[in-house]
């Protein structure tokens, strides 16, 4: 039924030249690096110090200070070596199927045409070059919902973005009406973020731990406008700058990369955090921005040179959520412990802090407010000057995974890991509409009665 | 200190104590020759004997059994052919019934010309039934091992993934398998996409390695529990009660030496489940036999294993017994003393081993005075022994044995260990009230019972009170669950106080449960200096940390206690724990003596007992226990009957038949003396006592009231620091620092070279080197020296020109020899 983990390999086929032309290590080497050898060869924590997960990294010797890759001369090449022993204890992939005899004998003629490199950089991640997939097609009709994993509202509050399972849907923020079904978009959507001026819309997602990226559609049409990133795992959270000129996104490599929008070139990485990074925001000026890892610290990174300028240490949990104080002297945290701790940009020093309670999942600041939404199905508003608590919206069933915030229009938009996503008005409370982002669900008495049939 | 090197060749004319001649036994590496099975079987029996199939999810095994003439079993599960009387309602196939549609059908077993028909009821099957996330998701993940405690099972999991240990704690798995990190672990939509089967399948690279397939059961009742929607149970949902193993118990006899072993498991519904490819299968010893995934037992060797079954938190055995013949074995009767060397001599020659000759009265003094009152018979003791024409020399030194006051000393030693004694929880003034408790309970032979109340049920002033104790060295309500298990129903239960026991059936609820016996008893100063106040509350609940639930008193085999809360709580669990049927007082207690009497437990170790750890001959343990209990819990007759009986009598040299066997008591285990006893020994073969400070003199090392005298001797040779209520406390390893402290050590050297020692005075008083010679082998080993002995002993004292010097390496050689060292 899905297609993704095979298209890896399909493209490597549909792009294999004819036996004329050298092997391409970008086109037909790198995918098969990065699908069987990149998951225990990736990242920090290689086996045996070896990782694959870039060209140069691929050819520095791991522990065993063997060459991997021996330009010319296959039978040198201790890499081959393991991937063609008959020995199924010391062969790689480990304990797995060996690798099919074509690819083994692309690895091999690869080596022995030179093993050259045609990708743009050679320090760079494998999957930032591996050759563009179409994504499956959604669900004609959801069997489950999927969870709200990611909502955005739309510059001139009309329109709400939500997750969906292979693609992105925009409803009337008015009316909960579906508008539109964006496709060719990773399995999972975990980010989504608009341009200032509603012309892009940046999602943040991919295969639950077999690859990540950042896409730009036009949320008008739901073409793609650009692919902008890829990664070896999830991506997490994604954010414009506040002028616009910066798109930066976070994930499960624990980097944060910035790209400068004008030609999508990336600006900076940041590789700092010791797990995923969760969740990310630039400070008002733009200079710097936040995070938060899954290795319970929060930190602050300089936007332009990457340098980490304060790590707060204290949360004590998974960080899940970041945003600044308004006057950017403050981060704002919030994550697994339940509880909003606000620390000091300068010093790292916790200034401040508020029991919420269940699993802060997103914390959102903007015009003089707070929200998060939490495990407990509760989305709760603080008032920024004196962290007074403003109300509780009650109303979901389930745990509560997305929020955004539309200070102009006063409204609240949360998702839910049930399918829902509602739509609150933050001047009084009430909530104004909610709906399933599950098109064509099909209830379950509807798929007993049909099963029956 | 130096001392000078001492040439080898003197250690070698040390008498080397030869243990016995490792012969080796005609191993028995077993091979299937299933044509032989087949040759006489005189009936058929087929298991489950009816099978009722209600939804189209279930299925059955069948396990078909031969038996021949001999009443000897084998399993013919491979070998028969199965039919069904109408296809249109039940299929055989794979070994297993499978429903087709509603109604009735017999399964027709044939093999060997034999017949056997099992009905099959079919119901339910237009009904869907759900994969159960307990009974399904979870028996998944654990059948593959992903929650174990090397992997996912881990405290913090394996790759930010956390499962919990062998699936304890339901309501955390579903939270991490369909809740934590935006659900990226199961899809609902395209099941087989979840990354929890992706990973283990290696469709991603996975760092654990591949450890599922798609053909598994386990695949299959993760893929559909996912596809279901990914759920948690009903709350009215049937629950496991129970599961059951057959055959529980089975012998095979070679060429027979594989067993299919099923597992079932009955629901509060009443529904009976086949689990067989789901439960996980381990046995108790994989030298003996092996047991695959899908619960086929494969016998490796001759013996006896217990297979393991387990389903979430149940768990069942299937005791095996593989025999086969040995090449030249003949039973040779040997006299049985009593009731002891029936069960051991039963089991021996099962399991044709022969057992060793009785040991000679000089071995025996020595092992009898080391084993009862803890030290070595003196030179005079000895010869008066061995000179002795009495026919019933040995029960008569038996009991004159247990009526010395260095008995009791050396019963409180190990009691003390157990009850963790010592300054630093008691005070030193509760150590020597305590200590004197001890003594005086083994020495007026205090009815074991009611030692066990006497501590369990103690208030009052540790001082007035010193069984109060008990509830001081252990200091909280969970040392004392522990402490109490430990030493009193010979059950580690420490692992389920964070969760349920990995291998066992102990659960955390368990523990909270005997817990709540002990949690109401309070402690306060006393009006003295280091006095402590043991009194019992009359409120005070026990809480379940996973669950938050109040925890009822809990028996094990028994079940929650209703206690009024005006009586103390302890006096239920004291009179439940003492009861003559309790199954585990009594055998602990006697498996606690035959170990410190073999040096090796029935259940070995002695205060391990569970399922995965079966004894080594049941009924003896069972035997010994019922005389225990029936003669008042009295010690020392246990103690005597054991000491009587040939088996513990039997010297430790082996025959042909029995040089590999360490089960069976078919001969003495030789060991190194216990750290205290092998003090005492140095000292009295040397004539020079130590002295240990604060204490009186005269005092031996084996009736020390504590450890706190913090001698080093006694530490490199395993002497416990009272940490724990552990038997292993104790150490049992030899190591390089005893060697070091045996061949150079000050304690040794200061003894040889002292003035007055055994030898110096020997000579001052005008022996001769022979009549030297031969004090010092009666001292040390209870023997005197053989002609041959005497002859090399003279040979060195005449080439040495130094006779102090050359009694002096003789004495050192006599000290470094196994003989004396060991146990035997």
């Amino acid at each position: 039924m899905r297609h993704f983990l095979s298209l890896i390999p399909v493209a490597a086929l549909w792009v294999s030249p004819s036996f004329a032309a050298d092997v391409s290590f970008k086109n037909e080497i790198a995918p098969i690096l990065a699908a069987r050898c990149a998951g225990c060869h990736g990242g920090a924590e290689a086996k045996a110090g070896y990782r694959v997960n870039s060209f140069a990294a691929m050819l520095s010797p791991g522990e065993t200070e063997s060459d991997p890759v021996t330009a010319g001369d296959p039978d040198a090449s201790y890499l081959l070596e393991l991937i063609e022993s008959d020995d199924a204890d010391a062969r790689m992939p480990k304990e797995s199927e060996a690798l099919p005899a074509a690819q083994m004998a692309l690895i091999r003629r690869w080596i022995e045409e030179g093993a050259k490199f045609d990708g743009p950089d050679a320090k760079a991640a494998l999957q930032s070059y591996l050759p563009q997939v179409t994504h499956a097609a959604p669900p004609e009709a959801y069997r489950f919902a999927m969870p709200i994993t990611a909502v955005a509202i739309s510059p001139n509050g009309q329109e709400i973005a939500a997750s969906g399972y292979h693609e992105i849907t925009i409803w009337s923020a008015a009316d909960g009406k579906l508008l539109r079904r964006i496709q060719n978009v990773a399995e999972r959507t975990l980010g989504l973020a608009f341009s200032a001026d509603g012309s892009m819309l940046a999602a943040a997602g991919g295969a639950p731990g077999v690859s990540g990226e950042l896409r730009v559609y036009n949320p008008a049409d739901g073409a793609l406008l650009r692919e902008v990133g890829r990664f070896a795992d999830t991506a997490f959270a994604v954010t414009f700058n506040p002028d616009g000129t910066k798109l930066a996104v976070s994930g499960a490599d624990r980097a944060i990369h910035v790209y400068q929008v004008a030609d999508w070139s990336e600006a900076t990485t940041i590789e700092d955090h010791a797990d995923w990074v969760t969740a990310i925001a630039f400070s008002p000026d733009g200079a710097r921005i936040a995070s938060g890892s899954r290795d319970k610290t929060s930190k602050l990174f300089d936007v332009a040179t990457g340098d980490a300028l304060a790590t707060y240490p204290n949360y004590g949990d998974a960080v899940y959520g970041v945003a600044f104080s308004a006057d950017g002297a403050q981060v704002i945290a919030g994550g697994r412990a339940g509880r909003l701790d606000f620390w000091n940009a300068a010093d790292g020093v916790r200034a401040a802090e508020i029991g919420v309670g269940g699993e802060i999942q997103r914390v959102l600041a903007a015009g003089g407010q707070i929200f998060t939404v939490a495990s407990d199905s509760h989305a709760r508003q603080f008032k920024a000057d004196d962290r007074a608590a403003v109300r509780t919206y009650a109303g979901h069933s389930d745990r509560l995974q997305s929020a955004a915030f539309d200070a102009a229009a006063n409204r609240l938009v949360t998702g839910s890991i049930n399918g829902e996503v509602r739509v609150w008005n933050t001047a009084d409370g009430t909530q104004v509409t909610s709906f399933i982002a599950a098109p064509g669900l099909v209830t379950e008495t509807a798929q007993v009665q049909a099963a029956a049939k | 200190m130096r001392r000078c090197k001492r040439p080898f060749r003197q250690v070698a004319m040390a008498i080397v104590y030869v243990a016995g001649m490792l012969l080796a036994c005609a191993t028995t590496a077993v091979a299937d020759e299933p044509a032989a099975l087949l040759d006489d079987v005189a009936r058929i029996e087929v298991y489950p004997t009816q099978v009722k199939l209600e939804s189209a999810r279930r299925a059955m095994h069948l396990v078909v059994t031969g038996v021949n003439a001999a009443g000897q079993t084998r399993d013919l599960t491979d070998i028969a052919t199965f039919e069904s009387t109408n296809a249109a309602v039940a299929k055989f196939e794979h070994g297993v019934v499978r429903p087709i549609a509603d109604g009735a059908a017999d399964i027709r077993v044939t093999v060997c010309g034999k017949e056997t028909l099992v009905p099959v009821e079919v119901l339910g099957q237009a009904a869907r039934e759900p994969v159960s996330f307990q009974y399904g998701a979870l028996v998944a993940l654990s059948k593959q091992g992903c929650n174990s405690g090397a992997c996912h099972g881990s405290p913090s999991g394996k790759g930010g993934f956390r499962l919990s240990l062998r699936a304890y704690d339901a309501a955390l798995d579903i939270y991490t398998l369909t809740q934590e990190d935006h659900q990226r672990r199961v899809n609902l939509l395209e099941p087989a996409n979840s990354l929890v089967l992706q990973k283990p399948t290696m469709a991603v690279t996975h760092g654990g390695g591949q450890k599922l397939q798609a053909s598994d059961p386990a695949y299959a009742l993760l893929h559909d529990w996912i596809a279901e929607g990914g759920r948690v149970d009903a709350p009215e949902s049937p629950r496991c009660v129970r599961i059951e193993v057959y055959p529980p118990e089975r012998t095979l006899h070679y060429p027979a030496t594989t067993q299919q072993v099923i597992a079932l498991a009955h629901f509060s519904d009443g529904s009976v489940r086949d689990i067989t490819d789901v439960a996980v299968y381990s046995s108790s010893d994989e030298a003996v036999a092996t047991a695959d995934v899908r619960g086929k037992v494969q016998a490796k060797d001759r013996g006896e294993a217990a297979i393991l079954v387990r389903y979430l938190e149940h768990m069942e055995t299937s005791r095996m017994t593989f025999l086969r013949d040995v090449e030249g074995f003949a039973w040779n009767d040997p006299k049985e003393n009593n009731f002891v060397d029936q069960h051991v001599f039963d089991k021996l020659r099962l399991m044709q081993i022969l057992p060793s000759d009785l040991c000679t009265d000089d071995e025996f003094i020595r092992r009898a005075h080391l084993d009862v009152v803890g030290e070595l018979p003196t030179p005079e003791e000895t010869r008066s022994f061995l000179a002795d024409p009495n026919p019933w020399k040995r029960s008569q030194l038996i009991d004159a044995l247990l009526e010395r006051p260095e008995y009791s000393q050396f019963w409180a030693l190990k009691w003390g260990d157990l009850l963790k004694l010592g300054n630093k929880r008691v005070s030193q003034a509760g150590v020597h009230k305590f200590h004197h408790w001890l003594v005086s309970a083994v020495a007026r032979n205090m009815p074991y019972d009611e030692f066990a109340r006497e501590l369990l049920t103690a208030s009052g002033s540790t001082f007035a009170n010193p069984a109060a104790n008990y509830y001081r060295t252990a200091t909280d309500t969970n040392e004392c669950t522990e402490t109490t298990s430990q030493v009193f129903l010979g059950v580690r239960i420490q692992c389920a106080k964070c969760h349920n026991h990995p291998f066992e059936r102990w659960t955390q609820d368990n523990y909270y449960g005997i817990g709540a016996f002990f949690h109401r008893v309070a402690r306060k100063s006393g009006s003295v200096p280091d006095e402590l106040v043991v009194f019992a509350s009359r409120s005070g609940e026990i809480v379940q940390p996973r669950t938050g639930k109040q925890m009822p008193p809990w028996l094990p085999l028994t079940g929650d206690a209703q206690v009024p809360d005006d009586e103390d709580r302890r006096q239920a669990f004291a009179e439940w724990l003492t009861r003559p049927e309790n199954p585990f007082f009594a055998r602990v207690a006697v498996n606690r003596i035959w170990g410190h009497l073999m040096g090796r437990g029935i259940v070995e170790p002695v205060d391990d007992f569970r399922d995965s750890n079966p004894p080594a001959n049941a009924p003896l343990l069972d035997a010994l226990a019922e005389d225990f209990a029936a003669h008042g819990f009295d010690w020392k007759h246990t103690l005597r009957t054991i000491l009587n009986s040939r088996t513990y009598q039997l010297s430790s040299r082996t025959n042909a038949f029995n040089a590999q066997d360490v089960k069976y008591s078919s001969h003495t285990a030789t060991r190194l003396q216990t750290a205290e006893q092998l003090l005492d020994a140095i000292c009295q073969v040397t004539g020079v006592p130590e002295k240990y400070p604060g204490l009186p003199a005269g005092i031996r090392a084996t009736q020390l009231p504590s450890p706190d005298v913090d001698h080093p001797f006694l530490k490199t040779f395993g002497q416990p620091a009272r940490e724990t209520a552990c038997q292993c406390e104790r150490g049992a390893d030899s190591n390089l620092s005893q060697a070091l402290q045996l061949i150079n050590g000050p304690l040794v050297h200061a003894k040889l070279k002292d003035e007055h020692n055994r030898f110096r005075n020997l000579v001052a008083a005008g022996k001769s080197d022979r009549a030297i010679v031969t004090e010092l082998y009666l001292a040390a080993f209870s023997r005197p020296p053989s002609e041959q002995e005497l002859a090399v002993a003279d040979r060195h004292i005449a080439a040495s020109g130094d006779r102090l010097a050359a009694l002096e390496d003789l004495c050192w050689a006599v000290i470094n020899a196994n003989e004396f060292l060991f146990q035997h």
